[in-house]
């Protein structure tokens, strides 16, 4: 609790020249220390280097510094290195407060005068606030070591087998009957020609066999609650019994890991490719299933004499999806070097609009096709194929016209089979799950990433891991390694045993609590439950984010946002609006 | 109207030299290092693009393939080996293939066997027919004169009609060129007053090989040795022409040497030997110059052709100037038996280049202006070209 004689320390950061360049860090520094209770402030090159925060541990431990401001970049960037400062020096690490005058001040501004003022400002805000600071403690929670999996595709069962195998239990549930999800559909795989069944049946017999994986065919989640450490998921066994008629069994688990897929874009959609009208227009999973047979042939069981692959069906369009759906041109070559090896008279027209070949082997598996004389023919995004039948005196049965862009001609190109690569899309049913497992949506569909750079497996709910081809299109190698990241992400939390949990999280005050549930529907984050008997909401510290959505929506102003009190924020703006303080001294100086 | 792409077409350009072809993805960097191609004339890319897609009448009508003289600058510069180069070569072929009216040049490309066996067979039909005549009306030890086994009139005649047949399909290939390229494939007007204004082209590029002196010099050396070559065999072989339809009578009297005459017999021998000889030994090591890297079975024929007439010309003038002239008039015949298939070989072989490729030249130089008029009438602003 703020205390009338607490020292405050405050600590402005040139940041090299990032800040120093517009704002005048010294006379900051000596306006600051004209402030109430601040009993020093000083200036350094860079604050965050370890010279700059065994100052502050040093200051504090010296001159016996109760609370500290840091006037420096974003909070996002170092609050949690300033805050080590502070637990270093034995001070409790909430009573930090960090002024922001590089993203919000020196980067925006031009003027030195104005931005040195405004630093200024800012800076008697923080102090301010800083003295309403109250000491917070974190708090932790056990991990559950169980697992649950969602998805029994490749991702699923990599990830499964990976947390089983070190000696976890998992628990995975499959909506099919069958494990291995799309990859199971396909024959083989580019550009190295891996049987697609070579790379499942080792890993379905152990998955199967597994003594720490119990797996769940035709089932699905209908319900998962708690947080982090301790969820409860709930799994229904289906079977083809309506979901109403089936019992759920309930499972307690520490983390999820959701693998749920993909599914084919439905050519039928575009009307001028003729899919389901023409019978030779094809997409690629039906071709797959051709080659698994081992033979390429027409409707009429002829060999076809011209075959035609068409890219981007359903992709890279802003009528159905603008998104590259990255598996179909290797695809697509793969299928031109099959039919041509299977049928050396016949073929191969490849009418696509970019060759996105960025993996590895992929660009020598584009050059290898050319050298199978594959025809590689150029579309404009914007200017899509058309398919109609052919003549009676033409020697094919299609012709797809369309502007060849590398010759600028307008091309009719002859096709007895036609194949459209169709693209990948969100399962219809994704948006099911990620209410469940409470992660977002992109527009497409596909499950957002906590960070799409750093965090591309977490989401924003802790606990609950995205891997492979629901997270966006990608090809095997991705998935795996996407698989095998989620899973090392849960073992490492695992084997920590504990999750600490941030102390910064909203609290309801029971007493003030009319029960009306505003806050229940509010939270993005389902982090409020309603405790039935007693009538009174209550946030699961682990869930919150502290978004502060509740504490403004709350009619009976019940709940707090710790460590973004009333006081603490009302605080900081009248320190921030103490103009004539500051503006008096930046005169003197 | 919509082009119909041929996507089969690819392994019928094969037969012609075209193999890698379809390793072509269009970066352009051939055109960009060729000296010869420009806004109006963009090869090797654009060609390579037709073959890929087999737009048959596209490349029927194209001149492009004759304004390239191979000097492999493309070929080196290519990123995927798709051999530009090597490309317009197999294109020249192919379009001689389809100026001949005939289907013999086709035949030839495509099936060396079919080559050997008609070669062969008009060789020794010449020799049986020069053989027959000899012992009919003359001895074969006299050379010259009276009772001679070959007379030089006769030679003359045989050579005139000989080469008379090869004009004549020369010429009519030429005709379909002028076809194909300035009426079905050109569809600018050109005013009549255009064949003329650039007529000084057929005479300027064929003397001067001017284009091909252009063709980006490898650093080999300062005398750019594939257009010397080029330069000596072209005017070898056109005095040699020269001489055998018109001064055949003068050069083959004797024993005494025509100083006036054979100069330029001289001169020819050497251009053409030094060529054959630069030729075999390229095509033989294989190195250095990627024009020399894929030999069609046709360029052969004509190398070894060029070499017997060659060699056997140099004995037999040695031999009759020697006295020793039942070996003279023997050799005489062998000559002639190379001489009468490599000229009717002609114009069906990539050597119709001779007429094919200064006519080319020239069309293109009409075309170019064509295309400068037509813009100047439509916008007058838009001309970019140099």
């Amino acid at each position: 609790m703020e205390k009338k004689n607490d020292k405050i320390g405050v600590y402005v950061c040139n940041c090299g020249t990032n800040i120093a360049k517009i704002v005048d860090a010294e006379a900051v520094a000596k306006y600051a220390s004209t402030l109430p209770n601040v009993s020093l402030a000083k200036t350094y090159k860079y604050m965050c280097s370890n010279p700059g925060q065994e100052m502050i541990a040093e200051d504090i431990k010296e001159n016996g510094l109760d609370r500290v401001v840091v006037a420096a970049c974003s909070p996002n960037m170092h609050e949690r290195t300033f805050r080590g400062a502070l637990r270093m020096a034995g001070l409790n690490q909430y009573m930090l407060e960090m002024a922001n005058i590089r993203e919000q001040c020196s980067w925006v501004h031009k003027d030195r005068k104005a931005a040195t003022e405004k630093a200024m400002a800012l800076v008697s805000g923080a102090v301010k606030r800083v003295l309403k600071h109250e000491a917070l403690e974190s708090m932790s929670v056990d991990m559950n070591p169980s697992v649950l999996v969602i998805g029994g595709g490749i991702a699923g069962m990599t990830a499964a087998l990976e947390m089983a195998d070190a000696g976890n239990f998992v628990h995975l549930i499959e909506k099919d009957d069958h494990l291995g999800g799309n990859i199971a559909r396909v024959d083989l795989t580019a550009p190295y020609y891996y049987s697609a069944r070579d790379l499942l049946t080792d890993r379905i017999t152990r998955t199967r066999e597994h003594k720490n994986i119990q797996v769940y065919l035709n089932s699905k989640l209908t319900e998962l609650s708690g947080f982090i450490g301790n969820f409860a998921a709930k799994i229904k066994h289906l079977n083809g019994k309506p979901e109403s008629e089936t019992k759920a069994k309930e499972v307690a688990i520490g983390n999820v890991a959701v693998c749920t897929g993909y599914k084919e874009f439905d050519a039928s959609r575009i009307t001028h490719y003729g899919y389901g009208k023409l019978p030779n227009v094809i997409t690629s999973f039906e071709l797959e299933s051709m080659l698994k047979e081992g033979k390429v042939e027409t409707k009429e069981g002829n060999i076809p004499k011209y075959v035609a692959i068409i890219h981007c069906v359903g992709s890279r369009n802003k009528e159905f999806h603008t998104y590259c759906s990255r598996v179909c041109c290797m695809t697509a070559l793969k299928y031109a070097h099959e039919i041509k090896s299977a049928n050396p008279k016949c073929y191969v027209s490849d009418v696509y609009i970019d060759m996105n070949a960025f993996g590895k082997g992929h660009e020598d598996f584009y050059k290898q096709s050319s050298q199978a004389k594959t025809l590689f023919l150029m579309y404009d995004k914007e200017n899509r194929p058309v398919i109609h039948k052919a003549g009676p005196k033409d020697d094919c049965e299609m012709l797809i016209e369309v502007h060849e862009r590398l010759s600028g001609e307008h091309i009719e190109i002859p096709a007895d089979l036609v194949v459209l690569m169709v693209g990948m899309e969100a399962r219809e049913d994704s948006h099911e799950i990620a209410h469940l497992t409470n992660i977002s949506q992109d527009k497409d569909g596909w499950f957002i990433e906590s960070h799409p750079k750093l965090e591309p497996v977490a989401t924003t709910t802790d606990g609950v891991f995205i891997a492979g081809t629901c997270v966006a299109p990608k090809d095997i190698p991705d998935t795996v390694a996407q698989a095998r990241a989620a899973a090392a992400r849960i073992l490492a939390r695992i084997s920590k045993g504990k999750i600490e949990v941030d102390a910064v999280y909203a609290e309801v005050n029971e007493d003030l609590c009319s029960g009306c549930r505003i806050c229940n529907v509010m939270c993005p984050y389902s982090a409020i439950e309603f405790d039935e008997e007693n009538k009174k909401s209550h946030v699961i510290s682990a869930l919150c984010k502290s978004c502060g959505v509740c504490v403004a929506a709350c009619p009976s102003g019940a709940i707090k946002g710790r460590h973004f009190t009333d006081q603490q924020v009302l605080a900081q703006i009248e320190g921030i609006f103490n103009k004539a303080e500051y503006a008096e001294t930046a005169e003197a100086t | 109207m919509a082009i119909r792409v041929n996507p089969s077409y690819i392994d019928v350009l094969d037969k012609f030299g075209a193999e890698d072809v379809q390793l072509c993805y269009q970066c352009g960097d051939c055109s960009t290092v060729c000296s010869h191609a420009d806004d109006i004339f963009k090869f090797p890319r654009k060609s390579m693009r037709q073959l890929q897609m087999g737009l048959e009448e596209k490349i029927e009508t194209s001149l492009e393939p004759w304004l390239c003289y191979y000097c492999g600058q493309c070929s080196e510069q290519c990123p995927r080996e798709a051999d530009p180069g090597e490309t317009m070569m197999s294109l020249r072929r192919w379009l001689i293939s389809r100026y001949d009216i005939t289907g013999i040049a086709d035949k030839f490309f495509k099936s060396k066997t079919s080559e050997i066996i008609t070669v062969s067979l008009i060789a020794v039909l010449a020799g049986v027919y020069l053989m027959f005549y000899g012992f009919s009306g003359g001895s074969l030890q006299v050379y010259d004169g009276e009772g001679a086994f070959l007379p030089s009139s006769f030679i003359h005649s045989f050579d005139l009609i000989v080469g008379g047949i090869m004009f004549l399909f020369l010429w009519i290939g030429a005709l379909r060129m002028w076809y194909f390229t300035m009426v079905k494939g050109f569809s600018i007007p050109v005013p009549w007053w255009l064949y003329f204004k650039k007529l000084y082209e057929i005479p300027f590029q064929f003397l001067t090989q001017k284009r091909y002196a252009e063709c980006e010099n490898n650093g080999e050396s300062k005398l750019y040795m594939p257009w010397l070559i080029h330069f000596g065999l072209a005017m070898g072989y056109t005095f040699m022409i020269v001489l055998i339809m018109v001064f055949v009578e003068p050069l083959q009297a004797g024993p005494e040497i025509r100083w006036s005459v054979h100069i330029f017999g001289y001169l020819a021998t050497i251009g053409l030997l030094a060529g054959c000889i630069y030729f075999i030994r390229q095509r033989i090591l294989k190195t250095k110059h990627v024009q020399y890297k894929k030999t069609h079975s046709t360029d052969w024929m004509f190398v070894i052709l060029l070499i017997i007439i060659v060699v056997s010309g140099i004995v037999q003038h040695i031999l009759h100037r020697t006295g020793f002239l039942e070996a003279a008039n023997i050799t005489y015949v062998i000559h002639m038996m190379a001489v009468v298939p490599w000229l009717l070989r002609m114009p069906f072989s990539k050597w119709a280049h001779l007429i094919y490729r200064p006519l080319a030249m020239y069309y293109a130089e009409i075309q170019r202006e064509a295309v400068v008029r037509q813009q100047k009438l439509v916008d007058p602003l838009s001309i970019t070209m140099k």
